[in-house]
């Protein structure tokens, strides 16, 4: 079993299945997914709150990161990926035809598995998705790149050197790079997609702080395939199983007393 | 053996044998074409033959000696030659004897046998002239304003009488192509002028009046111009140098036709090196004289270089755009493996075929219809509607546009997706993407392809003879008159030149040198092409190396 500390976030939780409006950022509602034939998520309902950290945890296969991908339509970019059912954020259908699909990627930043930057400066990574919005100024431009560094917690390490090319960076330092150029545009929600798992333990554990900071003012959805961290980070934990969302809880009560048969198998490390 | 086969060791030695075969191949060429080119400019010594003639006479034979050779008596009869002595071999050596109005052949073959006495005397001079080649002989006196200089004074006062007389020439020539040929051209413009009034049926006296004014005006300029050009001839042409020939008459060669005078057995091996690295300054930065055979290249060098250059230009964007809609737009259907395959094949079309399309196409069906709409005043003679650089430059730019396809096809597939999804998920549509992150990334390998299209293009001479490479081009594609480029004009090709002094020059055995020379020369322009390219390519790589990262 995990050893996990419960302390002070077993007295705030809320059970997620039983949000209010204001309390949810993504509705999904009886989601499904094929690419081509081959089924990948099938009937998941569930809602995502706001400012919270929701993790996705479930063996390699099982749709977690498909099913991040959906939130910010990142598998339109897939040919033959077939979506039924619906995701409304705040409200309203993200597959609505009046849906400007840059502006829904705006809103929901995305950091991916393996450090991602452009071959560019640090700086001009940083500042990219306000270039894409047309700011010129620079002022404004160099504001916001040293806030979403510092709130990256990257800028002491790279303020002396923001013209030099981002690839000079660590590979945790890159992966916080992208969070910061994530967050630089300001978005409401920010997916992680496992941002762990290319990086040294030392590295995961800035990230791990830095994810928990980021509540505040993020809604935060990651996907891992270390329980550990999803017990660490998370308020919230689907746990999910040949692309169905098998159980749906707050993170103490998912990783203590799991209700579904599957759950504690995983959970206890009997398959995954 | 067999454990030996086994051991792979046969298999390193085949393809290290290959690599080497390569090597050698390519070193052997460099080196072949190289010596043979460069030698041309050496300074070789002149030598002074005595000769038994057959009748007992003696006679005197001046000149550099080019080649020797062994040959069997038995082929020469056969020949039809009759040869001196018994021996079953016979030794005979090429030599350039110059003075080419003087006598009927400038490089005749001497037999050893012949030859009594051989001497390399110190005053034997060589004279470089503007017409009829060099000059072999013993200048004995100079003739500067009706003063008769000899010994050491015309010694100390030669330097200076060439040296003027090359001022005076290119005086001359500065005052012809430049001055007179503004002049010239801008009567040309005027008369189209006019013809265009015409054609309009606006040549009324009240407009013509003033074209006509400027007419007479430059028609004024060119007199006086005219009149100092041909002071300047005169006064070029006032001295004169007497020199000696092998025949032991002395002849009178008249200072404007002088180009520079050399005393080659004089000369300290440094003294040569420095005449060599003069000659060959000039042969890369003069002009063609005598039906290519004299002088320098320097059109040439630039007709390949403006027109590469200007292909460049034209086929970069193109390949690009379509290499950028086949691999990110385009659905992946048989369709578009189609495409691919038929850029691909283009590749393999020949070039003279190109050469025919840009003949039937660009110049007579494009240029003709420039021709028609926007310079009907110059019909029927053509404007655009006749072989030229651009239509050179762009047939060239259809034939390289497979190549930067293909390599900026393969460069764009070698961009990994979590860039591009890193760009998608900041918000960018596919276009912003692709501008701000895939195009950049993927210049290095534009850069490849542009380097395989300049090379291929340098190097090709077929199509261009159709489109507009000729022996002699009278103006570059670029001089000082309004507009400053002229893409209509014919050009000069170094590939084309090397063809032309070959195998189109009446003096082959002056020509011969020379081929060698310029293919030097053209090698060295396109490997120099493209190790810019690289250069650029290679500090664009460094700027955008994630890609070796994964």
């Amino acid at each position: 079993m995990l050893s996990i500390d419960t302390g002070e976030r077993a007295t705030k939780a809320i059970d997620p299945n039983r949000l209010t409006k204001a309390q949810t950022a993504f509705e999904i509602e009886n989601l499904g997914l094929h690419y081509g034939d081959k089924m990948a998520l099938s009937e998941i309902s569930m809602k995502i709150p706001k400012h919270q950290i929701t993790a996705f945890i479930g063996p390699s296969g099982c749709g977690k990161s498909t099913l991040l991908r959906c939130l910010n339509r990142m598998n339109d970019l897939i040919d033959d990926c077939h979506i039924t059912g619906t995701i409304r954020l705040d409200g309203d259908d993200i597959h609505d035809r009046r849906i400007d699909v840059a502006a829904l990627r705006r809103n929901v930043g995305m950091v991916f598995q393996r450090p991602n930057p452009f071959p560019k400066s640090i700086y001009e990574n940083v500042v990219y998705g306000l270039r894409l919005h047309g700011i010129r100024d620079r002022r404004r431009l160099d504001e916001a790149a040293e806030q979403a560094l510092k709130a990256a917690a990257l800028w002491d390490e790279v303020k002396d050197r923001l013209g030099d090319n981002a690839f000079g960076l660590s590979g945790g330092q890159q992966q916080r790079l992208v969070i910061a150029r994530a967050i630089a545009i300001e978005p409401q929600v920010l997916l992680l997609d496992e941002p762990t798992s290319a990086l040294d333990p030392i590295s995961t554990l800035t990230i791990e702080e830095l994810i928990t900071e980021l509540k505040s003012r993020y809604t935060v959805v990651i996907v891992t395939h270390n329980m550990q961290q999803a017990a660490r980070v998370s308020d919230h934990t689907a746990f999910m199983y040949l692309g169905k969302l098998i159980e749906y809880r707050d993170t103490n009560t998912l990783f203590t007393t799991p209700r579904q048969k599957q759950t504690e198998d995983y959970i206890t490390g009997r398959y995954g | 053996m067999r454990k030996w086969f086994t051991s792979g060791a046969p298999w390193i030695w085949m393809t290290s044998g290959a690599v080497s075969l390569a090597l050698i191949a390519v070193l052997g060429l460099l080196l072949l074409i190289a010596s043979r080119g460069l030698v041309y400019f050496w300074p070789s010594t002149l030598y002074e033959w005595q000769l038994q003639e057959s009748q007992g006479e003696t006679s005197v034979v001046i000149g550099e000696r080019y080649e020797r050779e062994r040959v069997p008596r038995e082929r020469l009869e056969q020949a039809g030659m009759t040869v001196p002595g018994e021996a079953p071999f016979v030794e005979r050596f090429l030599v350039k004897t110059g003075n080419r109005e003087r006598v009927s052949l400038d490089f005749r073959w001497i037999w050893q046998d012949q030859v009594i006495a051989e001497r390399t005397p110190e005053a034997l001079a060589v004279v470089e002239r503007v017409r009829n080649g060099n000059f072999y002989g013993y200048p004995e006196a100079l003739v500067v304003d009706g003063e008769r200089l000899q010994g050491g004074q015309m010694a100390t006062r030669l330097p200076s009488v060439i040296e003027e007389a090359n001022r005076l020439r290119d005086e001359a020539r500065e005052l012809q192509s430049g001055a007179i040929g503004r002049i010239n051209y801008q009567l040309e413009q005027l008369r189209l002028q006019k013809r265009k009034l015409a054609l309009k049926g606006q040549d009324s006296p009240d407009n013509l009046a003033p074209l006509e004014a400027q007419a007479s005006a430059l028609r004024a300029e060119y007199q006086v111009l005219e009149q100092s050009l041909f002071a300047l001839r005169q006064q070029a042409a006032s001295d004169w140098l007497e020199v000696r020939e092998m025949t032991g008459e002395t002849v009178r060669l008249p200072m404007d036709q002088v180009l520079a005078v050399a005393f080659p057995n004089r000369m300290n091996l440094l003294e040569k090196l420095w005449h060599w690295m003069g000659k060959v300054a000039i042969f890369v930065t003069a002009e063609p004289r005598e039906a290519n055979t004299e002088g320098g290249v320097f059109p040439a060098i630039f007709g390949t270089v403006f027109m590469v250059m200007l292909m460049a230009v034209i086929v970069t964007p193109f390949g690009v755009l379509a290499a950028v809609y086949l691999h990110e737009y385009a659905a992946n259907n048989a369709l578009t493996r189609f495409i691919r395959i038929a850029v691909i094949n283009l590749a393999g079309v020949p070039s003279i075929v190109y050469g025919v399309f840009g003949l039937g196409f660009f110049v007579y069906v494009l240029g003709g219809s420039l021709d028609s709409l926007f310079y009907p005043e110059a019909l029927p003679s053509p404007t655009f509607g006749t072989p030229g650089v651009l239509w050179a430059s762009l047939t060239l730019a259809i034939l390289t546009l497979p190549v930067v396809i293909v390599s900026t096809e393969e460069g764009l597939a070698r961009i990994p997706s979590t860039v591009r999804h890193g760009s998608l998920a900041l918000g960018a549509t596919q276009a912003e993407t692709l501008w701000r992150i895939v195009l950049p990334m993927a210049s290095p390998a534009i850069m490849t392809g542009l380097i395989l299209a300049v090379a291929r293009a340098a190097g090709e001479v077929a199509p261009l003879m159709l489109v507009g490479v000729v022996k002699l081009a009278p103006q570059l594609p670029v001089d000082g008159n309004f507009p400053y480029v002229h893409l209509e004009r014919k050009f000069m090709h170094l590939g084309f030149h090397i063809y032309d002094v070959g195998f189109q020059s009446p003096n082959v055995e002056a020509a011969r040198p020379l081929v060698y020379a310029t293919s030097f020369l053209l090698v060295t322009v396109i490997v120099s092409l493209n190790l810019t390219a690289i250069a650029v390519r290679n500090h664009l790589r460094e700027k955008f190396r994630s890609i070796d990262h994964g």
